[in-house]
């Protein structure tokens, strides 16, 4: 005889209670906000213009059609050679950063995350202005072009490029230095250490590395918009059908084949994630080089390379904005920020630029953690927790132009009750925070794991509510971690094009659009001037974070072991 | 007689894998038990159930007459301290001591004398203004027993609350721990897989295996008498061997036989096991006619500071026991691997299994 047992349940304190609900809300405004988007932009792409079921014809049509089709190869072969380019120059980079007695290294460091700051757009304007039609540089092309391929290919390293250093250099500092003493006590040579220690240690950040730069060749919008001429790429292609043609459902179907791949390498690296958190469980002594002179002239050589490349490629964006007329007059004057940014206009639109990603650093920030902490230190509901999870996941593998174009199919219907955001400020607050939640989440989780799990137990058996423990510890505790996920939505707020481009108003335009805007309108001067401005103001808030982070060290010191 | 804490048929199971079977047990009023076992065996869950922290998947729990079985944590009354010290670090040991204070609009003035009052009974009064970082490892300790006791609930759960110190602070704060919850009268559960704090610190041990209670009685039952031999095994260091009934109060080992007491209520035949502690092997005043002597051959010497682990062999057995010899005996018979010498087991001090 088998009796079926009903397990017990405890009663639901009320003070929980109200933790579940906010989690729900949290879970029912990701629902809106980022799952119903993306399932309108399935519904729309296998109905016709006037909103018939047609079932796959939309994408017969689409590979039937060559010009479109021909996007995909395009876009696919450009990201191919911007990884195996970027990967290699920020390996070296990173490794002469983690692993040789360069000098310098905090400086270059520095230098090399500056285009962490700039819009995509600015490497492209920058390379125009050396290597455009009326570039400095233009004769070392040998009669080439840099708009099309060339040029995007190059911008896209540009703007990659700090991202997989980021990831690389915490690869690398990552491996146990006892392995290479217990190498060199073994008499390896430098050749095989490097083989068998270096890269196998490291093949997940380069892995992930990988991932993450194709990823963002693959979708990004600006740079091709800018330099790529008449060379076609799948995000150019979104833009074109739905702006241009306004013919959504063939933007539907380019937006779900530009989800394909990102899908894929989302799910490869969300894998490899897993393996690598496994690896990291040992303590392990850090690895301190040793000086080697012919060595660490090489790296120093390479690294300043870049770096003076880099540079000369920021540089030339902030001198051609303040160049009266190229290339005929080189004159250093403001005439592009007076006149064709503030008589235009157009500085409005750096205003919204600024508050918008003022909304994105507090309101999204503190809607990232709090979810984050509920997810993590709350209990009940847990059949509901999976989905808020995931929730916090997928934006990782949704492209700007793809969340935009949903927010449009989704938002822009008379019949949604929500109508009423579309053209808001508040849209695009929204939209840019659910795209930068992923890594978000990511830093929240990983200060919340830091603290001891038995806060909220103990804080129970002295029946003191969650939220008190929340205000009183969790957040003074996570305040680093909140500070940088501020500063990552502020500074990506600033720079973002893709997903706003479909959203803004004439009330809302920003910056990093008016730089398309003003590139298209043949004006680059005002352009690059800014885009400067936009390097400016995200250099500016990112010293204000760093001051903050410092009083906030010492006012805590007392307490930080 | 009621019990304090009354648990009732308590089963958790996690997915297919049951941590604890129907365990029952009453804590009495003001005792310190405490659930000794091996890592896994279901002491801590047994311990979060009792805190409403995991959910029993069936079972009651009764705490001072009143059913607690589906209470959330907020409800019961309890306080509790963990491995971690799980101490706020960003509050001062003031803050983090009134943390509960506060939450019951205690006012200031009564909630300051409190927390000056449970600061000198941990031993700690200078303390208040630093932070949790600023003390060490065994004051933290303290501090987290104060936060616990602050609120003077009815009852205090210790989940491993040593084993992150360093073995002297360990031993010192057992002893503080003890007298500190004799002097408050405060029922106490301790949750610890070593079974010498276990044997000194605890009114009653509860030994656990694999889910199930082997074992509930006195630091000195659980020691002298073992239920099982799992029991024998993991408190204290032990000589397990198997063995054949072969008559009224005799066992075949091998080739020796062992006089000892054996419950009638055991079957004759094999299948037996017989256990002694280190101890317990006699080497002084033993001759030909002590009972259950035989001559012993040395394997090794283990140098253990106030008594030597010696390792040897008895004619007729394939198995190495272990004497635990003072340092007395050892210089007095000058024991060295090699030797052969006389021991004997006292017949009292044998107990038999049954089958396992």
């Amino acid at each position: 005889m088998s009796a079926v047992l009903q397990a017990t349940r405890l009663k639901v304190h009320w003070t929980d209670r109200i933790g579940n609900v906010l989690l729900v809300a949290a879970g029912v405004l990701l629902a809106i906000f980022l799952l119903a988007p993306m399932v309108a932009i399935l519904a729309k792409s296998i109905e016709d213009k006037g909103g018939v079921f047609v079932g796959f014809a939309n994408f017969t049509e689409y590979f039937r059609t060559p010009a479109l089709a021909k996007s995909i190869w395009n876009s696919i072969w450009v990201s191919t050679l911007v990884t195996a380019i970027t990967i290699p120059l920020a390996f070296t980079f990173a490794y002469a950063l983690t692993r040789s007695c360069m000098r310098f290294k905090a400086l270059l460091r520095n230098i090399a995350l500056v285009p962490i700051l700039a819009p995509s757009l600015l490497a492209a304007i920058s390379f125009i202005f050396w290597f455009g039609n009326q570039g400095l540089l233009k004769s070392w092309l040998f009669g080439g072009q840099i708009y099309g391929a060339p040029g995007i290919v190059i911008s896209m390293v540009f703007a990659t490029f700090p991202h997989a250093l980021m990831i690389l250099v915490t690869a690398l500092s990552l491996t146990d230095a006892r392995l290479y003493e217990a190498a060199d006590a073994l008499g390896t040579s430098s050749a095989r250490k490097f083989w068998t220690i270096t890269l196998p240690g490291a093949k997940y950040g380069i892995i992930s590395a990988w991932m993450v730069v194709f990823t963002y060749a693959l979708s990004d919008f600006g740079i091709p918009k800018v330099i790529g001429g008449n060379f076609n790429m799948l995000a150019t292609d979104i833009f074109k059908l739905v702006i241009g043609q306004q013919d959504f459902p063939k933007g539907a179907v380019v937006a779900i084949i530009l989800l394909v791949p990102v899908a894929v390498t989302y799910v490869v690296d969300s894998y490899v994630q897993k393996r690598q958190s496994a690896l990291l469980t040992a303590r392990s002594v850090p690895y301190v080089p040793k000086p080697s002179p012919a060595y660490d002239w090489a790296m120093t050589a390479f690294c300043w390379t870049i770096a003076i490349v880099l540079l000369a490629v920021l540089g030339m964006a902030i001198y051609g904005s303040f160049v009266k007329l190229w290339p005929y007059n080189f004159s250093l004057v403001l005439d592009h920020y007076r006149l064709g940014l503030v008589d235009a206009g157009v500085i409005v639109s750096w205003f919204n630029s600024v508050k918008m990603a003022f909304w994105c650093a507090t309101l999204g920030a503190a809607f990232i953690f709090l979810t984050a902490y509920l997810l993590e230190k709350t209990r009940g509901i847990d059949p509901f927790r999976p989905f808020v999870r995931l929730m916090a996941v997928l934006p990782m593998g949704v492209p700007g132009m793809v969340l935009g174009l949903g927010y449009i199919f989704f938002f822009v219907p008379e019949g949604n009750p929500l109508h009423f955001v579309y053209g808001s400020m508040a849209i695009l607050v929204i939209c840019t925070t659910v795209h930068y939640y992923t890594s978000s989440h990511l830093t929240a989780l990983t200060a919340l794991k830091q603290i001891d799990n038995e806060f909220e137990a103990v804080s129970a058996s002295l029946r003191v509510p969650f939220w008190r423990t929340f205000f009183k510890v969790t957040v003074p505790v996570c305040m680093p971690a909140m500070l940088d996920i501020s500063r990552y939505l502020f500074v990506n707020a600033m720079t973002t094009v893709s997903a706003v481009v479909f959203l803004y108003s004439p009330k809302t335009t920003l910056a990093s659009v008016a730089i398309v805007n003003l590139d298209e309108a043949g004006d680059i001067g005002a352009a690059a001037a800014m885009a400067t401005l936009v390097v400016a103001t995200s250099a500016v808030v990112c010293l204000v974070y760093y001051v903050l982070q410092l009083w906030l060290d010492r006012r805590t010191q007392a307490w930080r072991a | 007689m009621t019990e304090f804490l009354e648990l009732s048929h308590i089963r958790k199971e996690f997915g297919s894998f049951v941590a604890l079977h129907d365990v029952s047990l009453g804590v009495h009023q003001g005792e310190l038990i405490c659930f000794l076992g091996p890592s896994g065996c279901g002491k801590t869950t047994l311990l979060r159930i009792v805190a409403g922290l995991e959910v029993q998947t069936s079972g009651t729990i009764v705490q001072a007459g009143r059913d607690i079985t589906r209470l959330p944590p907020m409800k019961r009354d309890y306080g509790i301290v963990f491995q971690s010290y799980a101490l706020f670090p960003n509050l001062s040991i003031a803050e983090n001591v009134a943390y509960g204070l506060v939450n019951r609009r205690m006012p200031r003035p009564e909630r300051e004398a409190r927390v000056k009052e449970l600061l000198a009974l941990v031993g700690l009064p200078d303390s208040a203004d630093k932070f949790p970082a600023q003390l060490s490892g065994g004051q933290q300790q303290r501090i987290a027993i104060a936060r616990a006791i602050a609120t003077s609930p009815g009852l205090l759960l210790l989940d491993e609350p040593l084993s992150a110190l360093d073995a002297r602070v360990r031993v010192r704060l057992r002893g503080e721990i003890r007298s500190l919850q004799q002097r408050l009268g405060i029922t106490t559960i301790l949750v610890t897989h070593d079974q010498e704090e276990a044997l000194s610190m605890a009114d009653r041990i509860v030994v656990m295996n694999q889910g199930s209670i082997d074992q509930i009685g006195t630091p000195s039952e659980v020691y002298r008498n073992p239920r099982t031999p799992f029991v024998a095994d993991f408190v204290g260091k032990t000589n397990l061997l198997p063995a054949t009934r072969v008559g009224d109060n005799r066992v075949q080992v091998g080739a020796q036989q062992f006089e000892c007491e054996v419950s009638g209520a055991l079957a004759d035949g094999s299948g037996l096991s017989v256990f002694f502690r280190p101890e317990d092997v006699q080497v002084r005043g033993v001759n030909g006619s002590t009972p259950n002597s035989a001559d012993a051959v040395i394997e090794k010497v283990e140098f253990l500071g106030a008594y030597s682990r010696v390792a040897f062999r008895l004619p007729g057995i394939d198995q190495v026991l272990n004497a635990d010899l003072s340092e007395n005996d050892m210089s007095w018979f000058r024991v060295k691997p090699g030797d052969t010498m006389r021991v004997a087991i006292p017949p009292d001090r044998v107990r038999v299994f049954g089958a396992a």
